[in-house]
């Protein structure tokens, strides 16, 4: 899967860029301008972020954290790792190694499902190396207030939906 | 031999690169390396260095790659039918079009973003950028293939993926509801060139 996808995320651009070149108008010139901007502005940051990303995961106590996460806590368990997802400043390679471990140690499907949301949503890392620059806080604020509860929303529903399986295969 | 104009285009990206943002990262990502370093010895310490140092290595070309994209988007896209299709008035449809293209959009953060930023300065509503970016964050196709399947199963991953669709939706409902004003980065800034003669660049420039 994983050469797939990178085979698709440097074929992407050459086609763009050769269509942007036949067209012989200077979009192509714009177009690289734009993105040679953002490259500045976005990647001294993205590199700081990385290194500390790498630190902080290295100090979560994740072990201690996976005890409260067990089907028995309930709703509890869907705060906690709601919160958990919040904090959690790195990409997807830390998060899902984590995720991983909560689950070995017992975590319920329905606080792992509010944890791994509520870190797709929140990253707070992306907030300050993409949203800030590139949209701005007043996005950044709608947004915010907009998604607030969908983690909790989304733990409670795979509750409902595991609580009616488990109904539906019991009678 | 530079011009004037890309000179100060330079120092622009110089100055954004490395702002006042800039520093405090910098700053925090030493404070996390000496806690580190004391909280869990050298070794630890060596272990993050080397990890960190191989996934910023690995992710640089997919971001020159994903901002190459997003840069020629940017010039390429017809706005005037982005807007029509997800624009102020485009209802619910436009929410719904929103979240479809979330889910397809390839590629991590450096690419949405961007991308963001376009259908923002194209005129999209405020509630379909909030659905587009949130479904590219819970439902993101790519990520969902990478990383849920292998780390969490196939059970899982299609019962996260089945209770968080709605979700998109009812963020872009609520973000259209609630009574905030919106200024976007994008409308504000006004093309960096044309700000005018920055006069210690001139300076440095004579003595040399």
């Amino acid at each position: 899967m994983n050469s797939v996808g990178m085979a698709i995320i440097y074929a992407v651009p050459i086609v763009l860029a050769s269509y942007a070149l036949s067209r012989r108008d200077g979009t192509f010139r714009r177009g690289m301008t734009r993105a040679v901007e953002q490259f500045a502005m976005l990647v001294p940051r993205m590199f700081c972020a990385l290194v500390a990303a790498g630190f902080v995961a290295k100090l979560i106590p994740t072990e201690f954290i996976s005890r409260f996460l067990g089907d028995e806590a309930g709703i509890t368990a869907i705060f906690i790792g709601t919160v958990i997802g919040l904090v959690i400043p790195s990409g997807p390679v830390v998060v899902f190694s984590i995720a991983a471990t909560f689950a070995k140690a017992g975590a319920a499907d329905s606080a792992l499902i509010a944890f791994i949301t509520s870190w797709t949503i929140f990253a707070f890392h992306r907030v300050i190396i993409y949203e800030i620059p590139l949209l701005g806080v007043s996005f950044l604020r709608l947004r915010l207030l907009s998604v607030l509860l969908l983690p909790i929303l989304a733990g409670l529903m795979t509750m409902g939906v595991n609580r009616a399986w488990e109904w539906i295969s019991v009678s | 031999m530079i011009s004037d104009a890309n000179r100060q285009w330079l120092l622009k990206l110089l100055s954004d690169g490395f702002g006042k943002s800039f520093w405090w990262f910098f700053a925090f990502a030493i404070a996390m390396g000496v806690v580190c370093y004391q909280m869990l010895g050298p070794e630890a310490f060596q272990a993050a260095v080397r990890e960190d140092l191989k996934l910023v290595t690995g992710m640089l070309p997919r971001v020159i790659a994903a901002l190459t994209v997003a840069g020629m988007i940017w010039v390429l896209l017809p706005r005037d039918r982005l807007s029509r299709l997800i624009g102020k008035k485009s209802g619910f449809r436009g929410l719904v079009i929103a979240t479809a293209a979330g889910v397809i959009t390839p590629g991590g953060p450096a690419s949405a973003y961007p991308l963001l930023a376009v259908m923002g300065s194209a005129g999209a509503d405020r509630g379909a950028l909030v659905a587009y970016i949130t479904s590219w964050a819970i439902l993101g196709m790519q990520r969902i293939l990478i990383w849920d399947l292998p780390f969490m199963g196939a059970e899982f991953s299609l019962t996260r993926f089945l209770v968080c669709l709605p979700l998109p939706i009812l963020a872009g409902l609520i973000a259209r509801w609630l009574p905030l004003s919106l200024s976007l980065v994008e409308e504000r800034q006004p093309q960096p060139v044309s700000k005018g003669p920055a006069p210690d660049a001139q300076s440095e420039g004579e003595r040399k």
